[in-house]
């Protein structure tokens, strides 16, 4: 148990080796989600376009759609989080590689893993706040969402984006959608977007690319 | 267009959404939406090797089976392999670009079981080869077989069962479950096998369905017709959604209606839940949620038109215009001395007012939230009580629907924009049939009630026609109880669907007791099913990847879409028209029953496939006025209707004048028909039916003294993750849900059991092992087990699965609604194992997470 002097000791440390080894890509634009928590339907479609997309076997899951509720008989209240890789400004994974699979893309901020280069060790599973590192034992390799890159580069959206039935899942400018001037049909006309949902790790971790619009009962 | 600037990555992610859809036209004008790369960025990507999109071929096509809507899945293939599927993305249609999705014509985007189709297609359960069985029927041993071998056997055991017991020996049991195409079709009343089996003369049909029959009834008797629905873009108008036991986050019934609503909610629509589950629907409108007790329905709805009446809320204009029986003054000359449905509701002929403190007896819903909702209901235009099926699968659940349609009516909520008289609630009609058509499409010898038919086999000859709702005929048919011998099961997976499978299976023991000549069960299907475990011939059956027709929505939604030959069919499945077109050949009509074939279409059905299509485009064309060519339909995928304005049941009947298809041209609150009925054994209801809407009893229910011996109430409702039992084997499916017994947390208390323990859940009819999920979502005394779980049965006749068709009732309501919903039952822990699927591949709930405590 370290004592209080350690511990300012231990920050100060900490700060300094991140200074020394990893300094986050700054992307020119940096694309992030946006998430309907409300008025998503929690249908699952977009976990399932993922798996297709990504030929993933059961187990591994890149989008994971989270069913929350609460309440007592009859004043009960339900929403969804809905998340994959959120594409950190920082991302906790990437300086955890040993090998440098993982990068962040300078010109979106997509964080991907190189996956010729992983070796299966699963740090970047452990060190991300969000679970979205996902272990395939067949293969030996994390991998995870990319934001369908190729579908990007292609001019098109993510598939999980074009999955969304409700349409409340989006794709866009993180800065854009934060500030209200992405237009999107996730949001609603009266909806306003947060960075933090209830139980929800602290985004100062990483500083998430995603965004929520908030059920009360979410709200921070 | 010119102005388009070179695209950086993610620089089509515009925030200017018209310089988006611009820069996709100048691509796609360029020749397809090619990747424009500016960047030396990210030249690694996770899957090498790994087919772009746009690297492999694109084939538009559809997803199939039985979930009331359509949409679109657009196939990624290489070579004739599947990569991958995506869905409507805009572009396909007429005028498309990537991203178009307006209210007028909005993407139809696949659900999570379209989206997993790719590891049904390629699944280890499919059928590749024609089997026979080895064993004893159920166990599932079976042998391949040529076609030749499957098919001769099966022809010559249906002459002889035919010639030994009549032409009622044969049951008819196709459902909608795998072929919904206009030519490929299954169908319960009037698809395929119907016509093939009718053909061959010798066909017991199964008349009611049981998905919905209680409304069917409903919306006949008091509209004259099922097409009582609108279009899903309606919901959009409406100022108050009333969701009466419907779920549109799990049932997708029309392309987009949950998406319509979140539009109505945007516009500043209420919502309402009556419903023993807060379900994500709840959730997702932000609905007041109003618990009932299960099977009670009538009773709140009647208490409801009590309000009404009470205060002066309804629309005595449109009661008076349009209405046979609500009242009084509405009551047909020649039954002036009968009861109206005011003069019951009112008390006026039983002397007990229908009054919300009446109801709160009955649904354990408090007075004053039924006048609340009454009031809410009456007082805010236009307004939607949408009267889901699910509280009509119930004893008497006619009841409930015909009672809804009365309380619709008096508000006149009918016939206007952001209304709704469903009921059914089919809505636009599309031009549905492509197969021949004619004479012979439903030729049948007897027809009984669909869930009879175990009952007929045990007790046979001893059963009386009302007793299984034997359809009236005029010849020496009529009233003659078929002694059934045989079974055919195509898109249908009856044995594990319909209520009280412990019963079937006795009558399929007794029919094996028999002899083995003396019966005959045959099932079409591309997978093996837990029906086709018991069957003596499995037929594999192409998917609609592997065939060629047109999809359609059968409920709501007025788009086609083109279903081509994506690959070729695998193994030596063929389609169901092929097979019975050769079976026919055998059978000595062939050229009747496949007029534009030769027999050479067993082995080459394209050409035949393609001209009855092209003649239903034709008709398609006239009737319908699509202004496309079948070629142009082809290469796109897909064909929009563009409605001028949404599609309202009855609109011109309220605004026009013209009358209803009843026989007094009225909405009949009392109904002409059922007044007139003297005998109801002699129908196919075989016990009465009032001609007014009215309160019945159920015969068990959280109301009745078997609550002793069994204090829980179970529904049963649709599943998200699996059509009814098609997708329970798709691993990916399984891991996303899982089977479970929704239990109120405080009962779970009660019973010492929390989420995750493996319980029994049983009655006098059967038992059933699964695991609980303890939520507050649900109404104390109730409990939910969804269902279609493939029914794995042990050694003692314990179901494994979760079926929840171990406990229901084969009993029916009178007019042939299944009481799916209407079932008893107690639950204790147990040590008994749960097998999610027959894999050994667990299934891992997703978690529910409880963020308050």
């Amino acid at each position: 148990m370290a004592n209080p002097q350690d511990k300012a000791k231990i920050k100060e440390a900490a700060l300094a080796k991140k200074r020394e080894v990893y300094v986050p890509v700054k992307p020119d634009m940096q694309l992030g989600f946006v998430h309907n928590n409300v008025d998503c339907i929690g249908c699952r479609a977009c976990e399932i376009a993922c798996k297709d997309k990504n030929g993933l076997p059961p187990g591994p899951r890149f989008r994971r759609v989270q069913y929350i509720e609460g309440g007592s008989f009859p004043e009960v209240y339900a929403y969804k989080v809905n998340m994959s890789c959120n594409h950190c400004a920082e991302p906790a994974c990437l300086p955890a590689c040993p090998t440098g699979a993982i990068f962040k893309r300078k010109a979106d901020g997509i964080v991907d893993i190189d996956s010729t280069l992983c070796i299966g060790c699963r740090r970047c599973e452990a060190t991300c706040p969000f679970g979205a590192p996902q272990y395939i034992p067949e293969q030996n390799i994390v991998s995870k969402c990319n934001m369908c890159v190729d579908e990007i580069e292609a001019g098109r959206k993510p598939y999980c984006v074009m999955a969304c039935m409700m349409r409340v899942l989006d794709i866009g400018p993180i800065d854009k959608i934060a500030d209200g001037t992405y237009q999107t049909k996730a949001v609603g006309p009266s909806d306003k977007v947060s960075r933090q949902v209830r139980d929800m790790a602290d985004p100062e971790l990483t500083n998430p690319s995603i965004r929520f619009v908030v059920h009360t009962k979410g709200a921070v | 267009m010119t102005t388009a600037k070179p695209h950086a990555p993610g620089a089509l992610i515009d925030t200017d959404r018209r310089g988006f859809l611009k820069g996709v036209a100048t691509a796609a004008a360029g020749g397809g939406l090619a990747p424009v790369l500016a960047s030396n960025e990210a030249a690694a990507f996770a899957y090498e090797p790994y087919p772009r999109d746009d690297q492999l071929e694109t084939v538009v096509t559809s997803c199939a089976h039985n979930c009331g809507s359509r949409h679109m899945l657009v196939a990624h293939k290489k070579g004739d392999v599947i990569v991958r599927l995506s869905t409507d993305d805009g572009r396909y249609q007429r005028d498309g670009a990537f991203g178009k999705d307006t209210e007028e014509e909005p993407q139809v985007r696949a659900c999570l079981r379209g989206r997993s189709y790719r590891a049904r297609l390629y699944s280890p359960e499919r059928l590749l080869y024609p089997m026979k069985r080895v064993g004893k029927r159920g166990e599932g041993k079976f042998k391949r077989v040529s076609w030749d071998e499957a098919l001769s056997e099966i022809a010559e055991r249906m002459v002889y069962l035919k010639t030994k017991y009549g032409p009622q020996a044969l049951l008819d049991q196709s459902y909608a479950g795998a072929s919904y195409g206009v030519l490929h079709k299954s169908d319960q009343i009037e698809g395929l096998l119907g016509r093939f089996l009718g053909m061959f003369g010798c066909r017991t049909s199964s008349w009611s369905v049981p998905s919905y029959q209680a409304t069917t009834f409903s919306s006949r008797m008091t509209f004259g017709t099922i097409e009582d629905g609108n279009e899903d873009d309606a919901y959009a108008h409406a100022k108050l959604i009333i969701m009466w036991g419907w779920n549109p986050a799990y049932t997708f019934h029309g392309g987009n209606t949950f998406w319509y609503m979140r539009l109505a909610k945007q516009r500043g629509c209420k919502f309402v839940l009556v419903d023993p589950q807060y379900t994500d629907s709840a959730s997702t409108y932000d609905a007041w949620w109003i618990p009932i007790r299960p099977n009670t329905d009538a009773a709140m709805l009647a208490a409801m038109a009590h309000y009404i009446w009470a205060n002066n809320l309804h629309d005595q204009n449109f009661i008076n215009r349009f209405t046979q029986g609500m009242d009084r003054g509405t009551m047909p000359a020649w039954a002036q001395n009968q009861e109206s449905f005011k003069d019951y509701i009112m008390g006026v002929s039983d002397g007990v007012p229908k009054t919300p403190e009446w109801a709160e007896k009955i649904c354990g819903v408090k007075a004053d939230d039924i006048k609340k909702l009454a009031h809410m209901y009456a007082t805010t235009k236009p307004a939607a009580l949408k009267a889901s099926w699910s509280p009509g699968r119930n004893a008497y659940g006619e009841q409930y629907n015909r009672m809804a349609a009365a309380v619709q009516a008096m508000t006149g909520n009918i016939g206007i924009l952001g209304g709704c008289a469903e009921g059914v609630g089919k809505g636009y009609h599309n031009e549905a049939v492509a197969y021949p058509y004619d004479q012979y499409a439903n030729v049948w010898y007897a027809a009984i009630k669909s869930d009879r038919w175990a009952h007929i086999v045990l007790n046979y000859p001893n059963v009386k026609r009302e007793e299984v709702g034997l359809w009236p005929r005029n010849d020496q048919l009529d009233g003659v109880v078929p002694n059934i011998r045989g079974i055919f099961w195509q898109g249908s997976d009856w044995l594990n669907q319909l209520t009280n499978i412990n019963k079937e299976i006795a009558a399929i023991r007794k029919w094996d007791s028999q002899g083995e000549k003396e019966s005959l069960l045959v099932c079409m299907d591309s997978t093996i099913t837990p029906t086709g475990i018991w069957a003596d011939f499995l037929l594999p059956v192409a998917t609609h990847f592997e065939r060629h027709d047109v999809a359609l929505p059968w409920y709501k939604g007025h788009y086609y879409i083109h279903r081509p030959k994506v690959i070729q069919p695998l193994g030596e499945s063929k389609s169901d028209f092929q097979i019975f077109t050769e079976l026919a050949y055998r059978l000595g009509f062939g050229p009747a029953y496949n007029p534009r074939a030769t027999r050479d279409y067993f082995n080459n059905d394209d050409p035949v496939d393609e001209a009855y299509l092209v003649a239903w485009w034709e008709k398609v064309q006239h009737h319908q006025h699509a202004d496309m060519s079948w070629e142009e339909f082809k290469k796109r995928g897909v064909y929009k209707f563009k409605l001028p304005q949404p599609h309202v049941a009855f609109r011109d009947q309220v605004e026009k004048g013209i009358p209803f298809q009843t026989p007094s041209g009225r909405i009949e609150i009392f109904s002409t028909v059922l007044a007139q009925t003297p005998d109801f054994t002699r129908t196919q209801y075989g016990s009465y039916i009032p001609p007014i809407p009215k309160w019945i009893e159920p015969w068990e229910s959280l109301n009745s003294p078997k609550t002793a011996q069994f204090p829980f109430h179970m529904v049963s409702p649709h599943p998200r993750w699996r059509t009814h039992s098609i997708f329970n084997n798709i691993p990916w499916l399984r891991e996303t849900f899982s089977q479970e017994l929704t239990v109120n947390a405080s009962d779970a208390r009660k019973l010492g059991i929390q989420t995750g323990d493996t319980v029994e859940v049983y009655n006098d009819r059967g038992t059933c092992v699964v695991p609980v999920y303890v939520t507050e979502r649900v109404m104390p005394g109730v409990v939910v087990l969804h269902e279609g779980a493939w029914m794995d049965i042990d050694e003692n006749g314990v179901d494994r699965s979760g079926n929840p068709d171990f406990l229901t009732l084969d009993e029916p309501s009178p007019a042939g609604a299944f009481a799916y919903n209407t079932v008893l039952c107690n639950i204790r822990k147990t040590n008994l194992a749960h097998r999610p699927g027959w894999d050994q591949l667990a299934s891992a709930r997703s978690s529910v997470f409880r963020r308050d405590m």
